[in-house]
């Protein structure tokens, strides 16, 4: 393999655009990676997993390049000892056992001690218990985090990880931030994908946002955060009693409507933060018990929007 | 071991894993076993039972649907479960990875075929019996093991029903239209690989007639397996993997 050029960015992307049909997937994308931690933002359908199957050669451009260390990936199959990719979906033989797998990528990176270099990579992840278990036992976060095992296992100079926190509970994704800025602070290029904002805020500095196959903003998550801070965002919360809830929340200064569903209220709010704050000392001074909250896609879909009108 | 050899070892122990070696092998050896065993105890010659055994059973048959079988499943299963991103997102150029799934196909058919055929040959004849019928035998099947591996990895690259597609050309193009047809032989494996049959019986005593000489069915055979195999490596760099 001839050594990636110097001066060249670790990716780079000029007018990529994909399409299937008269289905534009993603439309004239350029930007470029270096080091560190980037996050890729947008809400389903935004053509997130497209540009990353493209940075990683599964998918040809329809039109524009993409560049990986300053060459195109297609041509040059080697590249591959520079780059770890957890993919999308599961894509795992269920046979095997977590050990096995990390060992397999290993052994297909050509790396001289398989064995150390994927037991190593499995404690990374914390899975070392479970390294003899069969994956299809595992539960989804299990999965994951072998997964992650796998595309880190050669110590790549590129990681690229298509929603990596699907299925793990909040403490497995507590340590897996950690170890995705670990990696990033090592001077590894990361670029990772995610639909939930408050994920990409606290691995990424720099992020890249796509709505509907194009880019919307790129840079500093905090600017781009203070950005869509003003527009409302829309959050459904189920409650037993939803009416007198209702009647707190609209008294909030940041709360610009309520909307009553059956047992569930829906909520715009100017300042998620704060709601979220308001929301259980109101639950508790009414005795009312709160059964779910969440932000909705919708909502971040339309925040999305916002940015690509401001544009 | 190098990564190539690698991905061949554990690609023959996917498709060998479980269950599946344990049935296809049961399908494969009986019909081709228990009729030897009571042909052994009747007044017949174990040289024309086998050969009639051979050609009627194993070569429209056995042959194909296990190696369309093997082939079809090799790569078009790990393309439609997604798991194909595991190897090709790898330092391995994409023609080695279709290298090694297809020559897994092959050992793991022949794995089952040859056995099958050298114990059922073994009974019928109550001992080693005529080399020859053997060898031809033998040899046929790795022709047409290698012939059909070839065009089953290329149809698993090509559409879903990979396997359907193969068996209904193996089992109505050569079988129904090849008989009425015998000019079409020159495009059917089952048809190379009796020419081989007959090249060697034909050294050993033992007539077959068959349309395509020796040399005809083996350049034929060698044609069909290289254009095939040329093919599903051009789609398997062009393609976008799902």
């Amino acid at each position: 393999m001839s050594g990636p050029a110097a001066d060249a960015p670790v990716v780079e992307l000029r007018r990529f655009s994909k399409w299937y049909g008269d289905v534009v997937a993603v439309a004239d994308l350029s930007f470029e990676l270096l080091p560190g931690v980037t996050g890729l933002l947008g809400p389903n359908g935004a053509g997130k997993t497209t540009t990353l199957k493209a940075i990683c050669g599964l998918l040809h451009p329809s039109q524009g390049e993409v560049l990986l260390f300053g060459r195109p990936i297609q041509h040059d199959p080697m590249l591959y000892r520079a780059i770890g990719v957890v993919p999308d979906g599961d894509r795992l033989y269920p046979r095997l056992t977590v050990r096995s797998y990390v060992r397999l990528h290993a052994e297909l990176q050509g790396l001289a001690d398989a064995g150390a270099a994927a037991d190593r990579a499995i404690a990374e992840v914390d899975m070392g218990p479970l390294a003899d278990r069969r994956l299809k036992g595992l539960s989804k976060g299990e999965r994951q985090r072998t997964k992650v095992a796998g595309a880190i296992v050669h110590q790549p100079s590129l990681l690229v990880l298509d929603e990596p926190m699907t299925g793990m509970d909040p403490g497995q994704r507590a340590r897996f931030i950690e170890l995705v800025r670990l990696i990033g602070s090592a001077g590894v290029t990361v670029l990772v994908s995610s639909h939930i904002l408050a994920e990409v805020e606290r691995l990424a500095s720099q992020i890249l946002v796509l709505v509907s196959g194009r880019l919307a903003a790129s840079g500093d998550y905090h600017a781009i955060r203070d950005l869509m801070a003003d527009q409302p965002r829309t959050v459904m919360v189920k409650v037993d009693d939803a009416r007198r809830l209702a009647a707190g929340l609209i008294a909030l200064p940041s709360t610009v409507s309520v909307e009553l569903d059956g047992d569930a209220l829906r909520a715009r709010t100017r300042s998620v933060e704060s709601f979220a704050t308001a929301l259980p000392r109101l639950a508790r001074d009414q005795g009312a018990t709160l059964r779910e909250v969440r932000t909705t896609d919708e909502s971040l879909e339309q925040v999305f929007r916002y940015l690509v009108s401001r544009r | 071991m190098s990564k190539s050899l690698r991905l061949l070892r554990f690609s023959l122990g996917q498709l060998l894993a479980g269950r599946r070696l344990v049935i296809v092998v049961v399908l494969v050896a009986l019909p081709l076993v228990l009729p030897a065993v009571f042909a052994s105890g009747a007044d017949v010659d174990p040289a024309t039972f086998t050969l009639d055994l051979f050609r009627q059973l194993v070569l429209p048959v056995l042959l194909p649907v296990v190696a369309l079988t093997f082939s079809t499943s090799s790569l078009g299963s790990e393309l439609r479960d997604g798991t194909v991103t595991n190897l090709l997102l790898k330092p391995i150029p994409r023609p080695a990875v279709l290298g090694a799934k297809y020559l897994a196909a092959v050992l793991a058919s022949l794995l089952v075929l040859l056995p099958a055929e050298v114990v059922g040959h073994v009974v019928a004849a109550r001992g080693l019996g005529s080399t020859d019928l053997l060898a031809g035998m033998l040899l046929a099947t790795v022709v047409g093991t290698v012939a059909y591996c070839a065009l089953g990895v290329l149809l698993s690259l090509l559409m879903a029903r990979a396997l359907l597609v193969g068996l209904a050309y193996a089992l109505l193009w050569e079988g129904a239209v090849v008989s009425v047809a015998p000019s079409a032989s020159s495009l059917s494996i089952r048809g190379y690989t009796e020419g081989v049959l007959a090249a060697v019986l034909h050294g050993g005593g033992l007539g077959l007639d068959t349309r395509l000489g020796p040399v005809s069915a083996t350049v034929l055979a060698a044609v069909v397996t290289v254009a095939a195999l040329a093919l599903a490596v051009r789609r398997l760099e062009r393609m976008d993997i799902p």
